[in-house]
């Protein structure tokens, strides 16, 4: 059962759904951070708390939300499915969800990272000539890297985890929408335990693998 | 030297940082207590600082004009800038850090000619080049990152309190690479510090700060003897820095003979070093004594003529001005200055011992 091409298939949509939202939420979840930790607006705070939401709300909230915004007639929803692009109940949904869950978890991780990044480097580097955007490039990314690996792990293990949000945005569709943690769901609903244990012998291993090394990252940074 | 225009008011936390001066001197020293103001100077020349109102100018080229609203970004200012924690890149091989601003484009640029091969043997940093900053001991990280300010090819040169950090044995050791520096390319260099040996060895223009403030400006050996210098000095010590030669050694005698650069000889512990090579002698003000009549019978090598040129005393210290073909600044208690009745203009004697002279 556990090479199964159903339990297969499953994997490959959870990972493979996974990596495409951390790589889809890294890089503002880089730009975000780096405004939190660097510079300061007014409502700077609100910025913070809206972020930081999905992390304290109920998934299954968080994902009513969701559903509402990208429903065909949602206010993002309707003007994507004007472009010819339907997110509920398809693997997209899917996406939608574990940006969304994830995403705090990266910013908290990678605006950590930047705010260890002594300004004073920055102003150097400056002053000897680096554009902003060297200085980011050259300076900054080198020195926050280990945070934004960690943080991309910590996010992409999240997103592997994802339920609540996902089943209201993306539903529970065999072979469509289906992830691991749906999945497992349904088997254990079914009385299935033993497709539902092999599964979870896949999520355990591959969620263990990613904190193992965010730690190992996180710990590794004094050396 | 082309003129430096330094003007300047900056809202600091506890005090607005209100400067206005302008020099035309090489090497020209920010001098004044810790929390004066120094570092805050430096950055606001850096372009890190937003400046209320005012104006900087160097050699010509306007980096901030409140009136001209002119206010250029740190990568136009063509500064080099090496702050006192020396701000390595921590990612980067001491070479990288080196060359990190070595492309700065051309219309910036301020020194026209410079390699890393030059600049790493001026500082003797050849052998640390391809290691992480991370293995570098207090000096070298402080010479990379003056290689590394240079290598940007600046017009003016900052260094805040480069020695601050450095225990005696480094600090004696920097000294001549900052000399060289100086002497190889004819830039500008603004020093901050709060040691007036320091600033006697290096410096050719003084201006003393407090609470954001110029409190004067001046030749080194005029300032440092003011009263108000002289009142903010505390348990500091006062020295004499001289540039010298070597005119010979004795090993046997245990001493050295060497010629000032106001032809003044003094005789300094034995070095062994070849005739002619350049150094430099500190002389705490606290070790030179003071005699109306040339002395006899005295153990002490140096026994110099000259005539008090100052005297000021406060709190019960004298601080001496003494032109003695070299300028000395001698400390003493206000009790010997009324004992001997020294008074400004009067011709007397200063005996130095050999071992009082110090070669840097």
């Amino acid at each position: 059962m556990l090479f199964s091409p159903d339990s297969w298939h499953i994997t490959l949509l959870s990972v493979g759904v996974a990596l495409i939202s951390t790589l889809f939420i890294l890089p503002f979840g880089i730009g975000l951070s780096w405004l939190l930790a660097r510079k300061d607006w007014p409502l700077k705070g609100m910025t913070e708390t809206l972020v930081l939401l999905p992390l304290v709300m109920p998934p299954v909230a968080t994902g009513l939300i969701l559903l509402k915004i990208f429903s065909r007639r949602g206010p993002i929803g309707q003007w994507l499915y004007e472009m010819g692009i339907e997110v509920v109940f398809n693997w997209k949904g899917v996406l939608v969800a574990m940006a969304v869950m994830s995403f705090p978890l990266l910013v908290r991780s990678v605006r950590t990272s930047f705010s260890e990044v002594n300004p004073r480097l920055e102003q150097i580097a400056a002053t000897l000539g680096a554009s902003d955007l060297k200085v980011f490039l050259t300076v900054t990314i080198p020195l926050a890297w280990r945070g934004i690996i960690a943080g991309s792990l910590l996010a992409f293990s999240r997103a592997l985890g994802e339920f609540g949000a996902t089943i209201l945005v993306a539903g529970n569709i065999p072979g469509r929408t289906q992830t691991l943690s749906l999945a497992i769901f349904n088997f254990v609903q079914l009385g299935k335990d033993e497709e539902a244990y092999a599964l979870l012998l896949i999520t355990v291993s591959i969620a263990f693998a990613g904190v193992l090394t965010s730690e190992w990252l996180t710990r590794s940074k004094g050396a | 030297m082309e003129q430096v225009v330094l003007s300047c008011r900056v809202a600091l936390a506890d005090f607005l940082l209100d400067i206005d001066a302008s020099f035309q001197s090489q090497v020209t020293s920010i001098f004044g207590p810790s929390g004066s103001g120094k570092t805050s100077l430096l950055d606001t020349i850096a372009g890190l600082r937003e400046v209320l109102s005012g104006e900087i100018k160097i050699s010509g080229r306007t980096l901030f004009s409140s009136s001209q609203e002119v206010d250029l970004p740190p990568q136009e200012r063509s500064i080099g800038y090496v702050p006192q924690e020396t701000a390595l890149f921590p990612h980067l091989s001491v070479r990288k850090n080196i060359l990190f601003g070595s492309n700065r484009s051309s219309s910036s640029r301020g020194i026209a000619d410079i390699s890393l091969n030059h600049v790493a043997e001026l500082l003797e940093i050849n052998h640390l080049l391809n290691r992480p900053v991370t293995q570098l001991s207090g000096g070298e990280g402080q010479r990379v990152a003056l290689a590394r300010a240079l290598l940007s090819r600046p017009r003016l040169l900052l260094l805040d309190e480069p020695l601050a950090s450095l225990d005696i044995g480094l600090k004696e050791r920097i000294i001549p690479y900052l000399r060289r520096v100086r002497d190889e390319f004819a830039i500008h260099i603004i020093y901050v510090t709060h040691n007036p040996a320091e600033v006697l060895s290096l410096a050719d223009w003084v201006i003393m700060i407090r609470e954001g403030k110029v409190v004067t400006q001046g030749v080194p050996h005029e300032v440092l003897v003011s009263r108000l210098v002289l009142s903010g000095l505390g348990e500091s010590d006062i020295e004499n820095v001289f540039d010298a030669r070597l005119v010979s050694s004795e090993r046997e005698a245990g001493r050295s003979r060497v010629r000032l650069e106001s032809g003044q000889e003094l005789f300094i512990p034995y070095v062994d070093k070849p005739a002619d090579c350049f150094m430099q002698v500190r002389i705490r003000g606290d070790d030179i004594l003071v005699a109306t009549k040339r002395p006899e019978g005295i153990s002490a090598g140096n026994i110099l003529s000259g005539m008090i040129t100052r005297i000021e005393t406060v709190d019960g210290e004298s601080i001496l001005r003494v032109d003695a073909g070299s300028i000395f600044i001698v400390r003493l208690t206000a009790s010997a200055v009324e004992r001997l009745n020294l008074v400004e203009g009067q011709e007397i004697f200063l005996v130095i011992k050999t071992r009082s002279c110090l070669v840097l």
